[in-house]
């Protein structure tokens, strides 16, 4: 029986987190324009947030996704070039190696050790999977096998079964040595990389694997501590011939290039090949994200593309929309002492137009008509100051009305909230189409606007409660973001006779204050973790430096606070300015806004979707 | 099932001046910024024959002791020295109350008086109300932790052991913090159908369920997990126990991930469970730093009769 396209469709945007994907993570993959660069065997380091893809192409290059991309041809496995393991990094096995019983050396050296348990454990269960499937056996001697097995400190084994059972067998021993670690119990420690080398080396010596490679394929690497990456950084700058590492890690999650070698680092390109996901898809990011939803939307049945479901209103449609007119009311009345020719020529200018100029009078105190003059004796003068203001005219129409206060609509509208990161992109796109299935509508007509920007509001709303568990700030995450999209929600709804677009902000304070290291490392968790984006300011900057960037909440978040996504124009704040929108959000949100000119009973009232939110907004006022 | 096949060895004191030690028995305690961990002051000044042990400081590595005069530190990960340290109370009856401990502390002391087949009871106060948060957001209404530490293994408890598969199930025992069960589906990423969350019902208090549910709600919503809730009794280790017993009796294969985020008395039923298991289970804990003043006043005090319970209790 054919599955209907509207369940289809749900299904299959639904799926938009890898762990969730399983059977059908392969069968929906759409492989990105740098995925061939790492096929080679260079080590590879791919940084990006969370719902970039990173977790989807490095299982895409695992035995397993290879063999799902083959359509389960088992006759093709002894064919690939390499194979790839996939490990991801579970901070609760990691974090067993910490605690002042030993030095952070000696804990480096029990940590090289489980490391090579685990990644030849790993290796030992991919070659039975090859033996079964491809029903050829994997020859390795005795010898080889009692070689590797000598390399971890094994008892004999003359198996690859045996060594399997070996290795599982140390791991639980091992185990057990780590929780009665001030026990101090005799452990016999293998050499940092060395079974690695021989077990790979080893296979490339058989006729099943001759002139092939290995691939670890390690997944947040963020959440190794330092002294683990720099064990596992030693690993990537040795490594070659037989086997190569790729790395999957969020932007700043690679906290340290050293390795246990002193005065030695990982460089990028000498020692591995640095793709940034953001920066690779920066112009081509709406190109990938039609392909990935277009090959949905075929799976499902459905014959049209997706940017046919987002259709777009342009900004003098959104003014019409959010009821410009009846906020203008009769425009005789509004431009009381224009001439004839005055009112014809206002009549013939888009509505937005005369809102704006309405909107200017009134933060002049001054009366329409006076703009309007104005605006006819230098039409280029004034079509300029429009310019700048008349996407930010859209955000006070409705201003402090209930319902929508701003649209957005439009597939590059989606693909800029999503600020390049797939999963936001399906999300955007799965509550969309959700929405628009229970009005009772189908695949055959295009995504209405009210429909879009609900959802775009659900998503923001969505990803801000996430926020909550990415990470040990998490909890202080949403507070900032909370703080920061209240300013600029506020400054949003008022901007005339201020900056408009003000949706950025740069830290002012310099030097080493306590506040400045507490900011330093809460922003270093917001960009890690995609609260906030950040681009280099006009100086110069290390990576690691939070100082002299611009900030930027996620544009996702922009439908939900109700502001631009468009990067436009910053404002300056202090490191202890940050630390109290976390702390004291009400007192500093209205000390902010005031340093900007803002009273508070100016304030716009919080739209619909952040009353929820009253009680944090409105504490100890 | 009958009582008479899953006991609840409890003892409930509805105020804790009425509730005093033997007198030969050790009684082994701890202080975190709490009223209800104060308790142990109304009857030690009376009662000089239970021999009172206090933990003077806590950490994941170690703890200090006050034995007699003498300060001792025991570390948390020597089976040696915690065996030691259990031997010496050999013969007597021994109170743990975790009611002022830390997870990463009792947890250790417990699997090593289990195995020490020490004549083990688990005292603990529940407080009279937790303090609401001065800047609530959706999962964290209460103020209950300042902020979180992180996701480690609890001393002793480590799984090394890098088995994950599709078989495995993740079972938060869930509290009022709903920015603790997000840090741990964070890390854990369990499959959306493979979630079996806990509620403490009956609650402390009769409104307690509905703070939990309230709490938790976004990431019930999005992981639809809300259709999978289980409950147990809020502050009966044992009734978690049996509840999780069930669970692993109808799904018998993978892993048991369970976080022990909620109530203690849900806490000690599940490092019970893990160590009395045959089965993989790991126990997934975040460390959450305790807001100072997250709770006021005393209420009932339980006392759990830990060895008669394991005595009777089959996994």
């Amino acid at each position: 029986m054919t599955t209907e396209p509207k369940t289809e469709l749900n299904r299959l945007f639904g799926l938009y987190k890898a762990e969730w994907l399983n059977g059908q993570l392969f069968e929906l993959f759409t492989e990105p324009k740098y995925f061939p660069d790492l096929r080679s065997h260079k080590p590879c380091a791919l940084i990006g947030g969370r719902g970039t893809g990173k977790t989807t192409v490095l299982r895409g290059l695992s035995y397993e996704g290879q063999l799902a991309f083959n359509k389960k041809d088992y006759s093709s496995i002894p064919t690939w070039a390499s194979y790839g393991i996939y490990y991801r990094v579970n901070t609760n096995r990691v974090t067993a190696f910490q605690g002042p019983e030993l030095t952070v050396d000696r804990w480096g050296r029990y940590f090289a050790h489980y490391i090579n348990l685990l990644l030849c454990g790993k290796l030992a269960s991919f070659l039975e999977w090859y033996s079964l499937h491809t029903k050829r056996p994997v020859e390795l001697s005795a010898a080889s096998i009692g070689r590797v097995a000598s390399s971890l400190h094994l008892p004999a084994v003359t198996t690859l079964s045996g060594l399997a059972e070996g290795i599982k067998a140390s791991i639980i021993s091992f185990e057990a040595s780590i929780n009665s670690i001030a026990d101090d119990n005799p452990v016999t420690l293998s050499l940092q990389g060395q079974p690695l080398d021989v077990f790979t080396g080893e296979l490339i010596n058989t006729t099943e694997f001759k002139g092939k490679t290995f691939s670890f394929l390690i997944d947040e690497y963020e959440n190794f501590l330092d002294f683990q990456q720099r064990v596992v950084n030693t690993i990537v700058k040795h490594c070659g011939g037989a086997y190569t590492i790729k790395i999957g890690v969020k932007d700043l999650g690679w906290r340290t290039r050293d390795t246990l070698n002193d005065n030695e680092r990982l460089h990028h390109p000498a020692d591995y090949q640095r793709i940034h996901i953001g920066e690779e898809l920066e112009e081509t990011f709406s190109e990938f994200a039609k392909r990935v939803c277009d090959s949905r939307l075929l799976k499902a049945g459905v014959a049209l593309g997706i940017e046919d479901f987002f259709p777009r209103l342009t900004e003098e449609e959104e003014a019409e929309k959010l009821r410009v007119r009846e906020v203008l009311g009769d425009l005789g009345s509004l431009l009381e002492g224009a001439e004839a020719s005055e009112l014809e020529f206002a009549r013939s200018l888009p509505v937005l137009e005369v809102f704006s100029m309405a909107a200017f009078a009134n933060a002049q105190r001054i009366k329409p008509v006076d703009v309007l003059r104005s605006a006819m004796s230098d039409r280029r003068k004034w079509l300029e100051r429009y310019s700048n203001y008349r996407h930010a005219f859209l955000f006070t129409i409705r201003r402090g009305k209930v319902g929508i206060r701003k649209y957005y609509t439009g597939w590059d509208v989606m693909c800029k909230l999503s600020g390049g990161n797939i999963r936001y992109l399906l999300e955007l796109v799965h509550q969309s189409f959700s929405d628009h299935f229970e009005l009772g509508l189908d695949h055959r007509s295009s995504i209405v606007p009210d429909v879009q920007t609900a959802a775009a509001e659900k998503v923001g709303k969505k990803n801000l409660t996430e926020l909550e568990g990415v990470s040990v700030e998490g909890a202080r995450l949403t507070k900032l973001l909370l703080s920061l999209g209240r300013v600029f929600q506020v400054m949003a709804a008022d901007p005339v006779g201020h900056t408009p677009e003000v949706n950025q902000f740069a830290l002012t304070s310099s030097g080493n204050s306590p506040a400045d290291a507490a900011v330093d490392s809460l922003l270093r968790a917001a960009v890690m973790h995609l609260a906030v984006v950040r681009q280099a300011g006009s100086k110069l900057a290390d990576d690691s430096d939070t100082r002299e960037y611009d900030y930027m909440l996620h544009p996702i978040f922009a439908p939900f606070f109700v502001y631009s996504y468009r990067r436009k124009r910053k404002m300056k704040l202090t490191a202890q300015q940050v630390l109290d929108l976390v702390q004291h959000p009400a007192e500093t949100i209205k000390a902010v806004l005031e340093s900007t000119g803002r009273r508070q009973p100016d304030f716009s009232p919080l739209p619909d979707q952040l009353q929820l939110f009253q009680g944090f907004f409105h504490a100890g006022s | 099932m009958p009582v008479r096949d899953e006991p609840l060895p409890v003892q409930v004191f509805e105020q804790t001046t009425a509730f005093t030690p033997p007198t030969a028995a050790v009684y082994i305690y701890g202080h975190l910024p709490e009223d209800r961990s104060e308790h142990v002051e109304s009857w030690r000044n009376a009662n000089s024959g239970t021999r009172a042990i206090e933990i003077t400081s806590q950490s994941s590595a170690e703890i200090e002791l006050k034995i007699g005069d003498a300060s001792v530190k025991l570390p948390l990960r020597s089976a040696r020295q915690l065996s030691s340290f259990w031997s010496s109370f050999a013969g007597s009856d021994v109170y743990m109350d975790i009611t002022g401990l830390e997870h990463q502390v009792w947890a250790p002391l417990l699997q090593t008086a289990i195995a020490n087949r020490v004549s083990l009871y688990v005292v603990y106060v529940e407080p009279a109300k937790y303090s609401y948060s001065p800047t609530p957001t959706d999962g964290q209404i209460f103020d209950l932790s300042a902020r979180i530490s992180g996701i480690a293994p609890l001393p002793g408890f480590a799984n090394l052991a890098d088995q994950a598969s599709t078989d495995d199930w993740f079972i938060p025992l869930l509290g009022f913090e709903g920015t603790r069960l997000r840090h741990v589906i964070e890390h854990v990423q369990p499959a959306a159908d493979r979630i079996i969350p806990v509620i403490g019902i009956p609650g402390f208090r009769p409104e307690y369920p509905f703070h939990a549910y309230l709490g938790n709600k976004g990431a019930l919503e999005e992981t639809e997990s809300w259709a999978s809730v289980r409950y147990a009794q809020a502050n009966c280790p044992f009734s978690l126990y049996y509840l999780l017993k069930s669970i692993s009796r109808d799904r018998p294969n993978g892993t048991l991930m369970i976080a022990p985020i909620g109530t203690k008395p849900h806490g000690l039923g599940a490092i019970l469970f893990k160590i009395a298991s045959q089965r993989a289970v790991e126990i997934i804990y975040d460390h959450p730093v305790r807001s100072k003043k997250r709770t006021e006043g005393t209420d009932r005090l339980f006392v759990y009769s830990i060895s008669a319970f394991l005595g009777s209790a089959r996994p």
